[in-house]
């Protein structure tokens, strides 16, 4: 049963934040609700004052930067609304595709971008998309604001770098180059992956040497974690070598994560699970090169 | 879920086991333990344990029963209490074996945790990582503990 509870309705992040430092810990910030009423109502979490972000003008912003190029993406813009966004789809279509299979479509239409990452549930797909894309977050207090890259943001399960009285106001991704494919693979059996590797891979103009890669996986450990040691296997090295030998890139995995157990499996079965996705993103990664971006 | 943790320390057996039986001090090496006190010494104590994931905050008072007390080498006890405003429950058994190591001591810490309710809806490798993490940390304030007795008592 969800308790009573006092909501509150600012004009602007900083409103929002000072509301929050003068409330404290009776208070928390409130935007789609999908988890955080969710864990109210099971009586895990018991707040006296909600905090309304949604009456905070342009929150929900999706543009582009016209100086860098980046996807600016407003921590309040639902996952249907990226989804469907033209903007989403000419510039990062990646991340289309990957709200499409994000939850069912009633989480979709109020559930936000920011709520999922701040909540930091392990089992979520934006956390790696976001890692391996390298994006930042924009955190907006009372003192003022701070951007921080997304591998400083997640700290733990259900913990970020977030401070309580700031709040998350935008997600910039940097424009993929010409000669960089993403892909995002997800596995599990219930809404939430048991696990998912991003892998955005980028080659020299000759599409024949890796010049860099990015790996992130989410759902193994308590938050989401970079592959480097992946990475670092693929990184310099000629295409056509890398996929011959991708049962050692994907072992190397092993050294970079320590999975946990939990419903979704056991450590074990997730670190096999590991090698297997990384594999498969490669394979997916270099196929779309011939094809469609990404 | 089982947590094994050891420590080794330059104190002779009889002092670890005499410290053993110190409730504020062994509280003050339990990440989160408040309000420790006896009840019926040797036999019976309360104590309240807080912990933190992220928002999601505990508060459990135990009562700890002694199972076996055999001097100088084993001391058993079994803390239970409920969170009842996260509907959740909690039993730890610790199994302390204590042997002479040289001329010092060394301590197994032997646990068994288990925890029942909403909150083992968190994920039992959250929980799991999280208690490992308390285990570690109360063996580690043990034996700094410990060593701090040894260093007063030369």
């Amino acid at each position: 049963m969800l308790r009573p509870f006092e909501i509150h309705q600012p004009a602007s992040a900083a409103e929002a934040s000072r509301l929050r430092g003068a409330l404290g810990e009776e208070a928390a910030f409130y935007a789609g609700g999908t988890e955080l009423l969710l864990v109210m109502k099971e009586g895990l979490l018991r707040y006296a004052h909600l905090i309304d972000l949604k009456t905070i003008g342009g929150l929900d912003g999706i543009g582009v930067d016209a100086t860098t190029g980046a996807l600016c993406l407003g921590a309040l813009a639902t996952h249907a609304a990226i989804e469907h966004s033209p903007v989403v789809a000419e510039r990062f279509p990646l991340l289309a595709e990957v709200e499409r299979s994000v939850a069912n479509v009633r989480v979709k239409n109020v559930g936000t971008l920011g709520g999922n990452l701040c909540f930091a549930e392990p089992h979520a797909d934006p956390g790696p998309l976001f890692l391996a894309c390298e994006a930042t977050v924009r955190l907006e207090g009372a003192a003022g604001a701070r951007d921080l890259p997304i591998g400083q943001f997640f700290v733990d399960a259900y913990q970020t770098a977030r401070a309580p009285e700031e709040v998350l106001t935008q997600i910039r991704v940097p424009r993929f180059g010409p000669h960089t494919r993403g892909v995002y693979l997800r596995f599990g059996w219930h809404e939430r992956p048991a696990l998912g590797v991003a892998l955005a891979l980028t080659l020299d103009p000759g599409h024949t040497q890796v010049a860099d890669v990015r790996v992130a996986v989410g759902g193994v450990t308590l938050r989401p974690t970079r592959l480097r040691g992946v990475e670092d296997r693929a990184r310099g090295r000629g295409l056509d070598e890398v996929l011959a030998s991708l049962e050692t890139v994907g072992g190397a995995a092993a050294g970079d994560v320590r999975p946990t157990s939990d419903l979704y499996g056991s450590a074990e079965y997730k670190g096999a699970m590991v090698k297997v996705f990384v594999r498969r993103a490669f394979l997916g990664a270099a196929a779309r090169f011939n094809g469609s971006g990404g | 879920m089982t947590f094994e943790k050891e420590i080794a320390v330059a104190l002779e057996v009889e002092r670890v086991w005499a410290f053993l039986w110190d409730v504020e001090r062994v509280a003050r090496c339990l990440p989160g333990c408040r309000e420790a006190r006896a009840i019926v010494p040797h036999q019976r104590y309360a104590a309240v344990v807080s912990e933190q994931v992220g928002p999601f905050k505990v508060r459990f008072p135990l009562d700890i029963r002694v199972l076996e007390a055999d001097a100088p080498r084993r001391l058993k006890a079994e803390a239970s209490g409920r969170d009842p405003a996260m509907g959740s429950s909690l039993r730890v058994t610790l199994d302390l074996l204590l042997e002479a190591n040289g001329t010092g001591s060394r301590l197994v810490i032997h646990s068994e945790v288990g925890l029942a309710g909403t909150l083992a809806t968190l994920g039992q490798g959250i929980i799991q990582q999280q208690a490992d993490g308390i285990m570690t940390r109360f063996a580690e304030a043990m034996r700094r503990e410990l060593e701090a007795e040894g260093r007063a008592g030369c």
